[in-house]
């Protein structure tokens, strides 16, 4: 299972009296195996939602919590996914994913078995034994994403993960993690300022105000994938040129720049 | 032979032929002041055969390093652990910086005194001294290597839920090893430094020793003698940390090639 759930959720940096309020009264429930992005203007609090459920972070007010039980600290059963890769630059690409696993104890042949497979899944393969630092910054971000899918985890948190990537490399990686997500559904929470990345990978995409952040509107992406059978077109541009994404992209631009509007007033 | 090898060996061969010409060829400085190579030379032979100062130079040489190696490992062995314990925790930091902050200002030197009237004039003064000397680099520089460490880099560790043990082995100690080697490197020239000076204050055997009566019998091809002799030993041992640093650090060198 991997329900998580914001309960009133409200973060304050610094004193209740004189700090920064950066999420206010956050609700949201996303469910078993549901793929969640949330979008919204550069400050708005999306990350802090994120590492609150990682266990980095917590919650002035409310709750926030995984299956029903509120969360204290991180652990690998919400593995994340950082921006900036946060590989560990002294171990091979083999012993970085081998790490978690070593942590749950899982046994050696157990081991390598899991860590062959998700290699191969993620074109890593020949790659192994090279550090971090000898890799692009597509192929990190491949290593973080097989990382954090090795351990087989609830939920899976995604902070920006292709925020720096270039433009090209970011398109192969939305592709990739689209046909890693249909054939391995996790629940995924997934943050990022990019509408066309949210509409392509999300089943809902949440739109946030800014600070201090609130949950504006939640749209249904899921309902019109299916229906108009986006699943159909393999290549990314395909979706994006259908009428129906275009229209979703469309509002969600309009609902985002009422709030930088309101920032400007 | 790389080109920065040989453009080296050049310069050395210059400055010899210099020496050579300035003392003995032109005699424009007095071998009082200081010696010819060929007075280099023979007091080598002197402290090597016959001996000078109490001993040989093997045996001079055998204790200095002794000695050198013993308070330098004693200080890493000390100084690493209380620098990864003051970067990882904020509350022993609190604790124990107050105390540097009033130790550090304290040339190591200024200990020997104190080192001597507690433990005599035998090794173990030396080692105390040195130990004075060389822990606080090998302290201050990883504590600040923990504290560099990428914060993601981090909080990854804590999302892969590391037991302790292995989140110090595997993450805190190769974050920070870079500045730990840095650390190590300033150590091992202040255990130098702080040995010959101890040695020149008061010492049976070593190279200080040597020095020390050299001066007293006026004898400048032994100063020199033992000066190069220290100048060996320190390049030597630095070179030797030199090799295990790359060794232990070569992720190390590809992120900087990385980088540019």
């Amino acid at each position: 299972m991997g329900v998580i759930q914001f309960e009133n959720v409200g973060k304050i940096f610094g004193s209740r009296a004189s700090g920064f309020e950066a999420l206010k009264d956050i609700n949201l429930e996303i469910r078993d195996k549901e793929f969640v992005a949330i979008v919204g203007p550069s400050g708005c609090g999306k990350t802090t939602c994120l590492r609150m459920v990682a266990g980095f972070e917590d919650a002035t007010d409310g709750t926030v919590s995984v299956d029903g039980t509120p969360i204290k600290r991180p652990g690998p059963d919400r593995a994340v996914v950082f921006q900036q890769f946060a590989l560990f630059p002294w171990k091979s690409v083999y012993d970085n994913i081998d790490l978690g696993l070593r942590n749950l104890n899982v046994g050696s042949a157990e081991r390598s078995k899991r860590i062959a497979a998700i290699l191969e899944l993620m074109n890593l393969t020949h790659y192994a034994k090279h550090f971090p630092h000898q890799l692009s910054g597509g192929m990190q971000q491949r290593v973080a994403i097989a990382r954090a899918y090795v351990l087989d985890p609830d939920v899976l948190l995604m902070d920006e993960p292709f925020g720096a990537l270039d433009a090209q490399t970011r398109v192969v990686m939305q592709e990739e993690l689209v046909r890693l997500a249909r054939k391995n559904p996790r629940t995924v929470l997934f943050i990022t300022h990019a509408v066309e990345e949210a509409v392509y990978l999300a089943d809902r995409v949440a739109i946030m105000t800014r600070a201090p952040g609130r949950i504006k509107e939640v749209l249904d992406v899921a309902s019109i994938r299916n229906a108009e059978d986006w699943d159909s077109h393999e290549k990314i541009e395909d979706v994006m040129d259908l009428e129906s994404f275009v229209h979703l992209r469309t509002h969600i631009w309009r609902s985002l720049r009422e709030e930088k509007a309101a920032q400007h007033a | 032979m790389p080109r920065r090898v040989s453009i080296g060996l050049a310069t050395i061969a210059v400055a010899f032929v210099l020496w050579f010409g300035l003392t003995t060829v032109f005699g424009i400085i007095p071998s009082g002041r200081f010696p010819s190579p060929a007075e280099t030379w023979s007091a080598l032979v002197h402290v090597s055969g016959r001996g000078y100062g109490g001993g040989d130079l093997t045996l001079h040489v055998y204790n200095s390093l002794r000695l050198v190696v013993m308070g330098f490992l004693f200080a890493i062995a000390t100084g690493g652990p209380l620098g990864l314990l003051m970067g990882w925790s904020r509350r022993a930091e609190a604790v124990i910086n107050p105390i540097f902050l009033i130790i550090r200002p304290i040339p190591p030197l200024a200990w020997i005194p104190l080192a001597i009237l507690w433990l005599g004039l035998g090794d173990a003064a030396k080692i105390m001294v040195i130990w004075f000397s060389a822990f606080v680099p090998s302290v201050i520089n990883t504590f600040a290597g923990v504290r560099n460490i990428d914060r993601p880099v981090l909080e990854a560790a804590y999302m892969l839920g590391m037991p302790k043990f292995r989140f110090v082995t595997e993450v805190l100690v190769p974050g920070a090893s870079p500045m730990i080697f840095t650390g190590l490197r300033l150590s091992l020239q202040a255990s130098w430094t702080t040995l010959v000076a101890a040695e020149l204050v008061g010492a049976f055997y070593g190279i200080g020793r040597v020095l020390n009566v050299a001066q007293q019998d006026l004898y400048p091809g032994m100063i020199l003698v033992g000066m190069i002799a220290v100048a060996i030993l320190g390049w030597g041992t630095t070179r030797i940390l030199g090799l295990a640093e790359a060794r232990a650090l070569r992720w190390n060198t590809a992120a900087l090639a990385a980088k540019g």
